[in-house]
């Protein structure tokens, strides 16, 4: 068994499991992932089968022979029967029966590996189960560039046809944005933030393991549009080729649509967790930076899915039942696709960054040895973020017919948000100003996130100007931005939180030799790969289009060379994770980093309900360095305090 | 509900304290969680409310409300309408019932508003079997066809939650509901359950404003 938590964690109180007296069945009878997979096929063939029976008789069916309301139906009745498989609907259905609901100690079932593979409700399963899922997706898409970079090393020898290849760039870019969107709030988020801010449970843990078993759905339905003739119009979905695409415009619209249901209910458990369910003593000024950039990419996620989700079964409307939002002739407007889509899409994009900027700040005063210097600064920073990411989505319309007097205002509102990302910016570099740095491998990804977010911040700055992104669109140029943004701070940020976290979450330290040489390999490949596409973008190469101009193939040799290299350090990554956890399994059971966070107050992995009592918080995470400052939180405090906490009695909690 | 709990916690145990704290947090979160799930909806329920507007004022190629276009009928928009507001103002009522110890007479109105709340759904279900327009034939025809099962979703998820709490007060005493339980696992249970019926009635009450809005969208101003 490669991972490892205390048995019987469940939630509590008032958690009860899913499917209760579960156990007591022989194991292929019970919810797992095994019937989820038969409620899926059974569910497909169900709906295709409605589909057909209700569309085939469409004139549009007819004329293209090609029944999208059956390939969508199939769709959702998959993702029905997948759920129902797993035993999502268990506890509604018992609800509705008027039975109660097994409590936390009698429904929980084996523990062990098997718990992995079912709809658990434990935050700490969940939380691993995310970070195993976002892994595999994060390779896949990854595989998919590679295949990219390989097309590229030459303009005139090709490895794919020009309809294979826009396939392929159009399911890596979607694979990424949009299940990358919870990389660090689907495992380091469910896992770690309940333990951050000292609660033994999540507010919702049912919608939270939904939120999760929701993304291999999507996954495999992203997947499935290359057997349907893939889609052509890349991760933006724009009609109308969107409207007119092969069946693979169904899957893509349904798996981002599904996603973004995945990340409001992400979104929403964590803010009702964290504004709920902190510990006495955990207040707002307390809250560590991670909790804030959490915080902030759930505000966004909660506000900006729906209208994702929205935009989505607007495109599926089009695409089967024949509206036409989207569709000018008939009444509609393409420009509404754009309106909806990045009204998500650039919210999106802090929804990638602010958990990276969270890690970071989380991690900064613990190998530096020293406050974090800001902390107010910090907050008010991704507080900023937050709100103005949905003042800008317009900029994405510079080149599309945007009103011309609209342009300075949405160019103001985008350079405006560089300035609390630079505040964000500005405490890292004050908390590193004269510390005695320990240079372990978090800390690596730490320096690497900087590094790489100043270029991807800078060339935003520039872009967000509307001349120079006239000149710069569809280019390379803004590709390489947007790469040094995500890849360079998102992925760098959750490289860092795997070596610093894992030994929390799993006990296990991830081998430090083979991290040493996965940092080196993947800064150095990373930049290999996107600082020479720049210059490409400059010199003319536009995105998307798998021929160029012959004076280019030094530099996309170049490229994709590297691109192999940085796809290596990922394997290294993969290799490490393997070996560590599975072969080596060095136990790491105590606070190997000397952090004050409160996580690391107890036992790896954290025991059931995380902590013996609930403890009251008595100062700050990041008071490193200061003599005499007092212990983060009392773990075993005395009764009558959490009593008087909650009384709201002002004489009890004085007394107390 | 803090008050209900908040009433002497001195001398608990230390497990009945930590259970207090949690049994706390559940209400609140039960609170919060409902008004942000409502600015949730908001955000969904924003993207159609801007297509309407957004294609209206377009109006591309005169095609969102053309002339000799024949809308969806205006007895089934308000017969619709009407008894999905009724419904959520007999929830209310019976919510104030609940809340003076009537369980009897809150049954009554909830049962009744979970009848109609279905009503009103399947309505809605088969009016968009009997429209008369193509949904591609305009602008409007696109924003109707395309808005109505997200609420039809709305209202059917809705009087499923009602359902639940239906056969939940089934099980909790009715004295329950005028002295305070003589256990707290019992008290926890009557809290958790008006906790939860408050927070179904504001819910409810959103989706009714929701259905009157679009009303006045698709039936007033198209």
């Amino acid at each position: 068994m490669a991972i490892e938590t205390e048995p019987g964690t469940t939630q509590h109180p008032g958690g009860g499991q899913p499917a209760g007296g579960a156990a007591r069945r022989p194991w292929w009878m019970r919810p797992a992932i095994h019937t989820g997979l038969i409620g899926a096929v059974i569910g497909y063939a169900f709906g295709h089968w409605l589909g057909n029976l209700i569309a085939s008789g469409y004139q549009q069916v007819g004329t293209s022979d090609q029944n999208d309301t059956a390939i969508v139906l199939g769709y959702l009745f998959m993702v029905i029967g997948w759920l129902a498989g797993l035993g999502v609907f268990n506890d509604l259905f018992k609800q509705m029966a008027g039975r109660r609901l097994a409590e936390a100690e009698n429904g929980n079932g084996p523990g062990g590996l098997a718990q992995y593979f079912r709809f658990h409700l434990d935050h700490k399963v969940v939380g691993i189960q995310y970070l195993v899922g976002m892994i595999i997706y994060f390779c896949t898409a990854g595989l998919l560039a590679m295949g990219i970079r390989t097309e590229l090393l030459s303009p005139v020898h090709h490895v794919f046809s020009s309809a294979t290849y826009i396939e392929i760039v159009g399911e890596h870019g979607t694979m990424m944005m949009m299940l990358m969107t919870s990389v660090i709030l689907g495992p380091f988020g469910n896992y770690l933030i309940p333990i951050m801010i000292g609660s033994k449970r999540v507010a919702y843990p049912r919608l939270e393991a939904l939120s999760f078993w929701l993304t291999p759905a999507a996954f495999m339905i992203l997947l499935s549009a290359l057997l349907l003739g893939g889609f052509h119009m890349g991760w933006t979905g724009y009609p109308t080729l969107s409207i007119q695409d092969t069946s693979g415009a169904d899957a893509y619209a349904f798996a981002f649509g599904l996603m973004g249901i995945s990340m409001t209910l992400a979104g929403f458990n964590i803010l009702v967790t964290v504004i709920c369910y902190r510990a006495p003593g955990m207040r707002w000024s307390r809250l560590p930076m991670f909790v804030w950039g959490i915080l902030g990419t759930a505000v966004m996620m909660a506000l900006a899915a729906p209208v994702l989700s929205g935009g989505m079964y607007m495109l599926l409307t089009d695409r089967t039942v024949q509206t036409a939002f989207f569709t000018d002739q008939l009444g509609g407007s393409t420009y509404l696709w754009e309106d909806v889509f990045w009204f998500f899409g650039h919210p999106e994009v802090y929804i990638l960054a602010l958990p990276g900027f969270g890690i970071v700040c989380e991690l900064l005063p613990v190998f530096t040895r020293k406050p974090l210097f800001g902390y107010k600064v910090a907050a008010a920073g991704m507080i900023g973020v937050t709100l103005l990411s949905f003042f800008v989505w317009q900029h994405h319309l510079f080149d599309s017919g945007i009103n011309p007097d609209m342009r300075p205002l949405y160019m103001l509102t985008t350079e405006m948000i560089s300035i609390p990302t630079g505040f964000i910016f500005l405490v890292g570099m004050g908390t590193l100003w004269k510390a005695k740095i320990r240079f372990t491998v978090p800390m690596l990804f730490c320096f690497a996130f900087f590094f790489n977010f100043l270029i991807g911040g800078i060339s935003g700055v520039f872009n967000s100007d509307a001349p120079a992104d006239v000149t710069e669109h569809g280019s390379f140029f803004v590709m390489a931005h947007f790469h040094y943004t995500i890849m360079g701070g998102l992925i760098f940020a959750f490289m860092g939180g795997c070596y610093y976290w894992l030994p929390k979450m799993m006990g296990i330290k991830l081998n430090e030799k083979l991290g040493y040489w996965h940092f080196w390999l993947m800064f150095l490949g990373f930049n290999s790969t996107f600082m020479p596409l720049f210059a490409v973008g400059w010199l003319g190469q536009p995105r998307r289009v798998f021929e160029y101009a012959l004076r280019l193939q030094t530099l996309n040799d170049w490229v994709s060379i590297s691109s192999y290299v940085l796809g290596f350090s990922i394997l290294l990554f993969v290799i490490n994770f393997v070996w560590s956890t599975v072969v080596t399994r060095v136990r790491e059971t105590g606070n190997p980093w000397e952090s004050r966070g409160l996580e690391w107050q107890i036992p790896s992995p954290p025991p059931a309900y995380n902590f013996e009592h609930v403890p009251v918080v008595l100062s700050g995470p990041y008071e490193y360095g200061s003599e005499g400052s007092e212990p983060v939180a009392d773990l075993n405090p005395p009764v009558g305090v959490l009593a008087a906490a909650f009384s709201g009695s002002e004489t009890a909690r004085a007394e107390a | 509900m803090a008050e209900m709990t908040s009433a002497g916690p001195a001398g608990l145990s230390r497990r009945q304290e930590e259970e207090a704290f949690y049994h706390e947090a559940a209400l609140n979160a039960t609170w919060t969680g409902t008004r942000l799930m409502i600015g949730i909806l908001v955000s969904a329920i924003g993207c159609f409310i801007f297509a309407f507007f957004y294609l209206r004022s377009l109006n591309s190629h005169n095609d969102w409300y053309p002339a000799g276009f024949t809308g969806p009928k205006q007895w089934q928009g308000a017969v619709i309408m009407a008894l999905i507001v009724v419904s959520a103002l007999l929830q209310s009522a019976g919510l104030t019932q609940i809340k003076a110890g009537r369980r009897g007479a809150w049954l009554g109105a909830a049962t009744v508003a979970l009848v109609l709340g279905v009503v009103g759904g399947a309505l809605q279900i088969w009016q968009l079997t009997v429209l008369p327009f193509q949904p591609g034939a305009s602008g409007f025809a696109s924003v109707f066809v395309g808005t109505q099962p997200v609420i039809i979703a709305l209202v059917l998820g809705t009087m499923i939650w009602l359902e639940i709490l239906l056969v939940r007060a089934r099980g909790i005493p009715e004295i329950s509901f005028v002295e305070q339980p003589p256990t707290f696992a019992e008290a926890a249970d009557v809290q958790r359950f008006q906790a939860s019926l408050s927070a179904l009635t504001l819910f409810w009450n959103f989706v009714a404003l929701t259905e009157l809005v679009f009303w006045v969208l698709f039936y007033l101003i198209h």
